[in-house]
């Protein structure tokens, strides 16, 4: 974007003199430093045998900061003699003499093979650790979402409000759109694969049931992970951040009822009626397919699509939804809680809690297959 | 306003009636300062006076609704990237350090940026900075997190001193210290001052600050600046301003003031 360094060099330095004795006439600044240290680090390595004491004069120069200062303060307990020293100069070299340059501490290095062991060692440590925090942080979100609901006192209809406009109403549009596409993409396959039976008009059976069942919820759980997955846990986690989840330990509010409820119980509300949604739209875009496709009239179709589904194929869509969308908000809110600090650990958590409920809401929906189909529903 | 600006005719940093509003609240009503090169300016006012806001509309981060600020007789708007980082440093209310990095390679980032120091020099350097700014030890190594907030503070003032500006400027440097560490930031302004010729506009409450280092000072009052030594500051009769100085709080700066002067 910018040229890092080619404005900065605006003053100059020039170097004079030749052997044991040179001058410095300019500004020595941190601009300057680099030139300068080239070139004196030179004269010094060639003087090294030399009998003669080496000196640099500072009569001409002009210009001098800390930085400066530091280099020549360097130099001078490298033996050379620093001659000519402006008035204006002592300060500066007072101040930095006066200081003990320790040098500065790093953190501890280790070979890599060592440190590849290291983090294999706490990868693992932390697999399991992982595993253990999402069930212990499943446990306590149920048990203080059930107190919540005990104890309708307790439950906070403003935050649970807000949260439906932002997780649900907010997210329509965006969902709509992927279901009428989606819907569009299997309609297409199934005319193209069952056209060499005869059998493109079971395209609208395949719609109708694939949206229902399956598509219709996992897309709008896919959606809803990347959307409010991700808000969750940059939220909370700039709130832990910036200390706010310690203000309200110490008001007497825990985090759980007070960030998290809300969340859940949005989710929880808002995922089937988006599912329910993304149906209707899934629907839609079959419509549209089959008028262009099969020439079947939106008439025709509404009629046939009520023949092809079956009464549990909306339920079996629709179960699942409040099931995900509890999962979304937990691994959400739990990867905010788990933020430390620094604003890389709030996008390291935030992506963590998008790709964990991301294969959660996958994984679970292929157990809900084989589940659903070994019970015949 | 400031009758001084005339008699020195090149301010390095001047604010021409700045007019900033936030909706219907007007923070700044044709606010004018002028600086000089190597004069310590404090700027004083009530909380939510709009000091934060001035020092923002100065270094160039909040466009003024009217208005505009020159430094070295350029506007602010017209100076490139890398001049204005070695022209200008600020040490922010927050401190603003970057929490992914360490203080050390907070304070080495500019330089990185800007220089082409071997690493090894920078590390010197930044280690110099950071001893400038009172900070040794451990903490070069430590995330901002783990920072206590007048360390925080150090920190900040030494990345802003990373790249040798010549004009600092510095929100509330002292207000997260104890008053030992606080004397020891105001010693280290006026020493950079001294020796450096530094330009530096200092946003405080610490009237010992005020009184000790800042040859002048502005005061902000209901969007209006006043800028004056700080002795004839002392016979205004303003309300705020004499509530403000001659306040119980303000005795015993004043006895630091003496304690100075009365030294050298
Ligand atoms: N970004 C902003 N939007 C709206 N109002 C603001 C903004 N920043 C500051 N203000 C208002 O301007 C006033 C001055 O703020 P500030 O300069 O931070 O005060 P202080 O003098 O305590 O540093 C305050 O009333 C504040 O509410
Ligand atoms: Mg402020």
């Amino acid at each position: 974007m910018q040229q890092p360094t080619a404005q900065l060099s605006a003053s100059t330095l020039a170097i004079h003199g030749e052997g044991d004795r040179l001058a410095l006439d300019g500004v020595l600044d941190i601009r300057t430093l680099s030139q300068a240290s080239k070139a004196l680090r030179r004269w010094l390595d060639k003087r090294r045998g030399g009998r003669a004491r080496r000196a640099l004069d500072l009569d001409k120069l002009s210009g001098l900061d800390t930085t400066g200062a530091l280099f020549l303060w360097r130099l001078g307990e490298q033996g050379v003699e620093l001659t000519g020293v402006r008035e204006e100069h002592q300060a500066l070299f007072g101040l930095i003499g006066g200081l003990e340059h320790q040098p500065l501490r790093k953190p501890a290095s280790l070979p890599r093979w060592r440190q590849l062991v290291i983090h294999l060692g706490k990868a693992a440590d932390e697999a399991w650790h992982d595993t253990y925090d999402v069930i212990a942080f499943v446990g306590r979100a149920t048990n203080a979402l059930g107190y919540a609901l005990a104890h309708p006192r307790y439950l906070r209809l403003p935050s649970i409000s807000r949260q439906i406009a932002e997780t649900g109403i907010d997210a329509l549009p965006i969902i709509g759109l992927m279901a009428i596409m989606i819907s569009v993409v299997i309609g297409y396959q199934g005319v193209a694969q069952l056209r060499p039976y005869g059998g493109e008009e079971f395209t609208i059976n395949l719609v109708a049931v694939s949206m229902l069942r399956e598509m219709g919820v996992l897309i709008t759980a896919i959606m809803v992970a990347g959307r409010s997955g991700s808000a969750f846990a940059a939220e909370i986690g700039v709130m832990k951040a910036r200390e706010e989840i310690d203000a309200l330990n110490v008001m007497g509010m825990d985090a759980m009822n007070v960030l998290v409820v809300p969340r859940l119980i949005g989710l929880i509300i808002t995922l089937p009626l988006l599912t329910f949604f993304s149906d209707i739209m899934g629907l839609l875009g079959g419509a549209m397919i089959s008028q262009s496709l099969l020439h079947v009239s939106p008439v025709q179709y509404v009629d046939r699509v009520h023949h092809a589904l079956a009464g549990g194929d909306l339920a079996v869509g629709l179960i699942k939804a409040p099931i995900f969308g509890f999962l979304i908000a937990v691994i959400g809110c739990m990867h905010g809680l788990r933020v430390k600090g620094s604003a890389a650990s709030v996008g390291h958590e935030t992506t963590r809690a998008v790709v964990a409920a991301i294969f959660v809401v996958i994984v679970l929906d292929a157990l809900f297959s084989v589940l659903f189909e070994k019970l015949g529903l | 306003m400031s009758a001084r600006a005339t008699r020195h005719p090149a301010p390095i940093l001047s604010a021409r009636d700045i007019v900033n509003r936030f909706g219907r609240q007007e923070v700044h009503d044709r606010v004018s300062l002028d600086v000089i090169p190597g004069e310590i300016v404090g700027i004083v006012g009530g909380s939510g006076s709009g000091k934060s806001v001035l020092l923002k509309t100065m270094t160039g981060l909040h466009r003024p609704d009217s208005g505009e600020v020159l430094i070295d007789g350029k506007p602010i708007g017209s100076i490139g990237a890398a001049e204005k980082a070695s022209l200008i440093g600020v040490l922010f209310q927050q401190g603003a350090l970057f929490s992914s990095l360490s203080v050390a390679q907070n304070v080495m980032l500019p330089m990185r940026e800007h220089t082409d120091l071997p690493a090894k020099e920078q590390e010197s350097i930044a280690a110099m900075k950071l001893e400038l700014a009172g900070l040794t030890g451990d903490s070069a190594i430590k995330v901002p997190s783990q920072l206590s907030g007048g360390m925080v503070k150090r920190a900040a003032l030494a990345r802003a001193l990373a790249l040798d500006p010549k004009i600092l400027f510095l929100d509330e440097p002292t207000s997260d210290l104890d008053p030992l560490t606080a004397g020891g930031i105001d010693s280290l302004i006026a020493k950079l001052n001294e020796s450096l010729g530094l330009t530096v506009v200092i946003v405080t409450h610490d009237l010992t600050t005020l009184f000790t280092i800042c040859r002048r000072v502005a005061v902000l009052v209901d969007g209006k600046i006043t800028v004056d030594t700080v002795d004839r500051l002392m016979r205004s009769d303003q309300p705020w301003i004499h509530a403000f100085l001659h306040g119980p709080r303000a005795r015993g700066a004043l006895s630091a003031r003496r304690q100075k002067h009365g030294n050298g």
